[in-house]
């Protein structure tokens, strides 16, 4: 009885409610859009879901390597981005002129819609050969992109952390004597590291979004492709199987995110209560 | 038993007090702590504060006096007790005793060195208000952060971290993170981190006020048994009056605007001190005492 109850006040519970809801709405609009208003766009404005996940199960081959190529440039992309944020971050927070200096830019580079960018870094860069490698142009842009998206929310998470350290736990630190290095590895970056999950759980989906950027903008695969080039062909499975795909893979880079920050700081799981010290 | 010598220095100094205090000689005897004073601690006074003000820049050119012209010798060994409302200096006079703010004029000397070079011999024990402590490190880790940092032989980090466990009774909580820990508990764990480098004095900054009733006087007999097993300086900082006369040897009593040493009580109730003597005549004369010292305030 009480594990029942318990249940229902869980998260866990209300995640369950979020899917089953939106799996019905979809079913219903999709159940009003072909056999109540018979509409003959059916496919193009909104299919059944459980087609569309029928079209997944049957072209699995092809989206999964889709999947794959975006998948892996995005990851690419947002490991680099988040370690220039990361490096950036603890430069600006041992360097307050640095900090001054280099705000403003970070804020304009955000300013600049990276559709508009995409192209430019695309007409830019060229493929790359090592050795018998050759790593594609899109390859290259898909990194940089994601990259350049995800560097930034990490790199102001992890400042605004190591800035909020608290004075006390600093002035403990000024008491043993410790020097600098000894003071960021023992405080700051522990300290930090939950700061630091949140900029990378913004920046997981939005490198996803970058890579499926550049994809359509004249790649040769990906999944991005899949869903241009199944727009223009009026594959609409297709096409919604691609959506579906991306979509479960910016939740799952988010959801990544959360797997790893638990693994990493053991000290929060299971912790909330007795906050108030 | 022995006997220790406790100096009033500054007192004489001070005009125009409306507390009850003026009339301390310079000299008093008071029955010290039972088999515990030796002659080398007689000897000399620990910590000498010396004319001592601090004042903080504001902005637009103000400043703010938080001291003026405190003098006080503390004894080795000697539990003493910086009481007085908020503003009155108190917490800054313990931040200056632990090199953690500079004095604008006077000076301030433990065993004849500067509070800088205490604090780097590893002189300083301190416990903050808030545990401070890593939410990161589980007890033990905590414990042993001073250890790591001031660089003590790693060999020793075990048999210290499972002695200050069990001095502060928490030898079966030393794998918890802090947040799984009571209040009180967080605050032995930080008294055990401060005392792990084994330091000479230990510095506690009202370590006890944001504990519940219970709690705080449970934490009383335990920072007392700790006292007299170690047998260190302790400068405790405090707002609450009964519990400076509990746990001191002598209570500094400060007052605001600007913060100034107003008076200095000798708390002569016998060692050890028991829960008890929280009800006894005695005890409750010097609470009435000390408190009606702030009336002027």
């Amino acid at each position: 009885m009480g594990k029942v109850k318990s249940f229902f006040k869980s998260g866990r519970f209300v995640s369950l409610v979020w899917i089953i809801g939106i799996v019905l709405a979809w079913e219903i609009a999709a159940f009003f859009i072909a056999d109540v208003f018979h509409d003959r766009m059916m496919n193009s404005k909104l299919p059944y879901l459980h087609s569309i996940i029928g079209t997944i199960v049957g072209n699995f081959a092809l989206l999964s390597m889709a999947c794959a190529t975006t998948l892996s440039r995005a990851i690419i992309g947002f490991a680099a981005g988040a370690l220039v944020g990361f490096a950036l971050a603890i430069f600006m927070s041992l360097f307050r002129p640095i900090e001054k200096i280099s705000y403003p830019y970070l804020l304009l580079s955000q300013m600049v819609p990276i559709l508009g960018l995409a192209p430019v870094v695309i007409s830019i860069v060229h493929k790359v050969q090592i050795g018998s490698v050759t790593i594609a142009a899109s390859d290259i842009t898909r990194v940089i992109i994601a990259a350049y998206i995800t560097f930034f929310p990490v790199a102001t998470n992890m400042l605004s952390g190591l800035k909020s350290v608290d004075a006390d736990k600093l002035s403990l630190m000024f008491t043993y004597a410790a020097r600098k290095p000894t003071v960021y590895a023992k405080l700051m970056l522990p300290f930090s590291v939950p700061y630091l999950f949140s900029g990378l759980k913004i920046a997981a989906p939005l490198a996803v979004t970058a890579s499926i950027l550049v994809d359509s903008l004249g790649a040769a695969g990906g999944i991005g492709y899949n869903m241009t080039y199944s727009l223009y062909t009026g594959t609409y499975s297709i096409f919604w199987a691609s959506v579906l795909c991306s979509a479960a893979m910016g939740i799952l880079g988010y959801y990544a995110m959360v797997l790893f920050e638990q693994l990493f700081m053991p000290w929060k799981r299971g912790s909330s209560k007795k906050g108030g010290r | 038993m022995g006997i220790v010598a406790v100096f009033f220095r500054g007192m004489s100094e001070m005009q125009n007090i409306k507390g009850t205090f003026r009339n301390n000689s310079a000299v008093r005897l008071v029955p010290a702590k039972e088999n515990l004073m030796t002659d080398e601690m007689r000897a000399q006074s620990e910590i000498r504060i010396e004319h001592v003000s601090m004042t903080y820049p504001e902005e637009g050119g103000r400043s703010l006096t938080a001291i003026t012209d405190v003098s006080l010798d503390i004894q080795k060994g000697e539990f003493i007790s910086l009481l007085g409302p908020s503003g009155c200096g108190k917490t800054t006079l313990l931040r200056l005793i632990g090199d953690l703010l500079q004095p604008t004029t006077g000076s301030i000397t433990v065993s004849g060195d500067s509070p800088k070079a205490a604090r780097m011999n590893k002189k300083y024990g301190i416990v903050f208000q808030n545990s401070v402590l890593y939410d990161w490190r589980n007890v033990r880790k905590n414990i042993r952060l001073p250890l790591e940092v001031m660089k003590i032989p790693k060999e020793e980090w075990e048999n210290r971290v499972d002695a200050m466990l069990d001095l502060v009774g928490l030898s079966n909580f030393g794998k918890h993170f802090p947040h799984q820990l009571s209040g009180g508990m967080q605050q032995r764990v930080s008294i055990a981190r401060a005392l792990a480098i084994n330091p000479e004095i230990l510095l506690m900054d009202e370590p006890f006020s944001a504990l519940d009733e219970f709690t705080r006087e449970k934490l009383h007999e335990d920072l007392l048994r700790i006292w007299q097993r170690t047998n260190k300086t302790v400068v405790f900082v405090t707002h609450n009056i009964a519990e400076s006369v509990y746990l001191s040897d002598r209570v500094c009593v400060l007052s605001p605007h600007p913060g100034r040493l107003s008076a200095v009580v000798d708390i002569d109730l016998p060692r050890p001190r028991v829960k008890e003597m929280r009800d006894s005549p005695e005890f409750l004369a010097l609470v009435s005492k000390i408190r009606n010292s702030f009336e002027g305030v």
